[in-house]
């Protein structure tokens, strides 16, 4: 995702007022996304909040030192965050990456079992399950691709309460003007 | 995950210009820091390490990019992002590869097969995402991109 420019920055003004400047154009980047929070669904939106949230606690961890503590409060908060959507991305990309695998397992297992019944064969016998090579990997790989599964759906959950709080506390508005 | 160096003088900067080059030149320095054991599949933190410091100059060299030459700055930019990159290849593999584990460990002998042949297929990769880092090592040290980063940090200084 591309950041939004940030514009009116003077290099040779004070960094303080530059970093407030470059602050609240991130705060916005990251609040454009609050509409995709309650959608479970919007795996993409979501990765780019997570890049939003990366961006504002990365400037905000920069400005620590002249921003003062509001700056390390508020970085703290994008990095959880950061951190929750990075979990769930890890999610959304794990199950996928699972699922491929047994789908994998399953043609080789079925190509080896029909190569075992033989270029006549008129039916496959029961059998031949027991020849299947990857028959006792099944098990494991759905089971963890369920336990990501729960996991995504726990993890979002923790992120929307969280969200929910850093908006009742009018995160943003205390970051913007508490700043410096 | 090593903490941030803090940058001497930041909070003291005389100019938005002044805390460019004293926030590029340590998050540069910090990212060579981390430099040695990285291909070393067996401590996944060296890999991780190096990765956050390339991050952090990254963001340093954004969050900046007013106070350089336009040119020069996107073109070092580039090549960090393309550093990143590699280094983030490994990275993904090694957690991966660390899940598997963890969650192969709470299974029994059984149903621990799948998890395994998943974690073989992921550590072929890891070793090629590892050559690739190798080769992206390479042209970082071949190319003197510490050198060229710390310059570029030195320039931006207010005369």
């Amino acid at each position: 995702m591309k950041a939004r420019k940030v514009t009116g920055l003077d290099p040779d003004g004070p960094l303080e007022a530059n970093l407030r400047r470059i602050v609240s154009v991130r705060l916005e980047e990251l609040r454009s996304f609050a509409p995709a929070v309650g959608d479970p669904t919007a795996t993409k939106a979501l990765h780019d909040m997570r890049i939003a949230a990366k961006r504002l606690r990365y400037v905000l961890e920069m400005g620590e030192p002249v921003l003062g503590a509001p700056a390390k409060r508020g970085a703290k908060e994008a990095r959880r965050i950061q951190d929750l959507l990075g979990e769930i991305h890890d999610c959304d990309e794990g199950v996928p990456r699972v699922l491929a695998h047994i789908e994998r397992l399953r043609g080789e297992d079925a190509a080896a079992l029909a190569d075992g019944a033989g270029p006549r064969a008129k039916d496959v016998e029961p059998s031949a399950i027991r020849e299947a090579p990857h028959r006792r990997r099944y098990a494991g790989l759905e089971s963890y691709c369920a336990y990501l599964q729960a996991r995504r759906d726990v993890l979002y959950a923790e992120f929307v309460r969280y969200w929910g709080r850093l908006e009742r506390a009018r995160f943003g508005d205390r970051i913007t003007s508490n700043l410096g | 995950m090593a903490k941030a160096r803090e940058i001497p003088g930041l909070a003291d900067a005389e100019s938005f210009r002044a805390g460019a080059a004293a926030a590029v030149e340590v998050r540069a320095e910090e990212v060579f820091e981390h430099r040695d054991g990285v291909l070393d599949t067996g401590d996944i933190e060296r890999v991780h390490d190096m990765r956050v410091a390339t991050r952090r100059l990254r963001a340093a060299m954004e969050i900046f990019a007013e106070c350089f030459p336009r040119k020069a700055h996107r073109a070092l930019l580039k090549e960090v992002k393309a550093l990143a990159d590699a280094l983030g290849e490994r990275r993904d593999r090694d957690v991966a590869i660390a899940a598997l584990r963890g969650a192969a460990a709470e299974l029994t002998a059984t149903e621990r097969p799948g998890l395994e042949h998943l974690q073989d297929e992921l550590r072929a990769e890891q070793e090629r995402a590892n050559e690739a880092l190798a080769r992206a090592l390479d042209e970082v040290d071949g190319g003197g991109l510490r050198e060229r980063l710390l310059a570029h940090a030195v320039a931006a200084r207010p005369a």
